[in-house]
C-alpha cells in the first residue's frame, strides 16, 4: 500500500479525475472531501462490506436454512443463549 | 388481521403492531422499509426478518448476545437519532432496543453473523436501522459459537 502523509487542506490526485482532500482533522476523526466523476461509485468500505454481506445472506436457500435450524436445534444451546442474553452475568 | 406471504412460513396472519419500520431500508435493500420479525418457539433464539413487500426476502438473525455475550453497542449519534433514540446516551440492549445480527449461511463455509452492522430496533416506536458499528472489532463475519461447538462434537 502506498502511504502518503498529508496535512489539513492538502490533496491527493488519483488519475486525472479524482481528487481526495483532507478537509479537517479532529482527534481520531478525519474529514475527507472527494471529487470524482459520477460514474465512479464512492462508498465507505464498511458500507460496501455490509451491502455484500446482506445480499449474500438474503440469497440463501430454504434447504440451507433448514440445515442450520437443525444444527442449532440439535445442539440444544438456545436456552442457554437466551439466558445469557437476559443477564449481564459473565461468570457462566 | 393483515396477511403476508413469507419465504419460509407460507402465508401468515400478522399483527401490524409487530412490524418493524426501517426508514432507510437495509444496506443493499434501501427500498425495503417494512419487516416482520418472526420467532418460532421451536427455533429460538432465531429471528426471521421477513420483508412485507417482497415475499422472497427474508433474513435470518440472532440476538447479538447469542453471538457475542459481551457485545456492546457503539453507534453514531445520527443513527440513534434516526430511530428516535437520544443521541447522547448508549441504549441498553434488551430494554431500550432489540439488537439483531444478520446471519449468513455460506455454501461449504462457516455460518457467520454480522456484528459490524447490527439491526437496532427502538422498542418504543418499532423504528429500526441497520447501523455500522463504530467499534472496529465488530466483524462482519463473526463465527457462530453454536456452530463451532457443533463442528467439534
Amino acid at each position: 500500500m502506498l502511504v502518503m502523509q498529508r496535512r489539513e487542506g492538502e490533496s491527493i490526485l488519483i488519475g486525472d479525475n479524482v481528487e481526495i482532500r483532507i478537509l479537517a482533522v479532529n482527534g481520531s476523526r478525519v474529514k475527507v472531501g472527494i471529487e470524482a466523476p459520477r460514474s465512479i461509485p464512492v462508498v465507505a468500505r464498511e458500507v460496501q462490506l455490509v451491502r455484500t454481506e446482506n445480499i449474500a445472506a438474503a440469497a440463501v436457500s430454504s434447504k440451507a436454512v433448514a440445515a442450520l435450524v437443525a444444527n442449532l436445534f440439535r445442539q440444544g444451546s438456545p436456552e442457554t443463549s437466551r439466558q445469557t442474553s437476559n443477564t449481564s452475568d459473565k461468570t457462566a | 388481521m393483515p396477511q403476508c406471504l413469507t419465504k419460509y412460513h407460507g402465508e401468515m396472519d400478522y399483527d401490524d403492531r409487530a412490524t418493524l419500520h426501517f426508514p432507510k431500508g437495509l444496506f443493499g435493500f434501501e427500498t425495503e422499509t417494512r419487516f416482520l420479525p418472526i420467532e418460532r418457539a421451536d427455533l429460538r433464539p432465531l429471528v426471521f426478518l421477513q420483508s412485507l413487500t417482497t415475499p422472497d426476502l427474508c433474513f435470518l438473525s440472532l440476538p447479538v448476545f447469542v453471538v457475542d455475550r459481551e457485545y456492546s453497542l457503539s453507534l453514531r449519534p445520527e443513527d440513534l437519532a434516526a430511530v428516535g433514540l437520544p443521541s447522547d446516551q448508549k441504549p441498553v440492549i434488551g430494554s431500550d432496543v432489540l439488537c439483531l445480527a444478520i446471519v449468513r449461511i455460506q455454501q461449504g463455509g462457516p455460518t457467520t453473523a454480522n456484528l459490524m452492522a447490527p439491526v437496532v430496533v427502538n422498542r418504543q416506536n418499532s423504528k429500526a436501522i441497520q447501523a455500522v458499528s463504530l467499534n472496529q472489532e465488530h466483524a462482519h463475519q463473526a463465527p457462530l459459537p453454536a456452530c463451532e461447538e457443533l463442528a467439534c462434537s
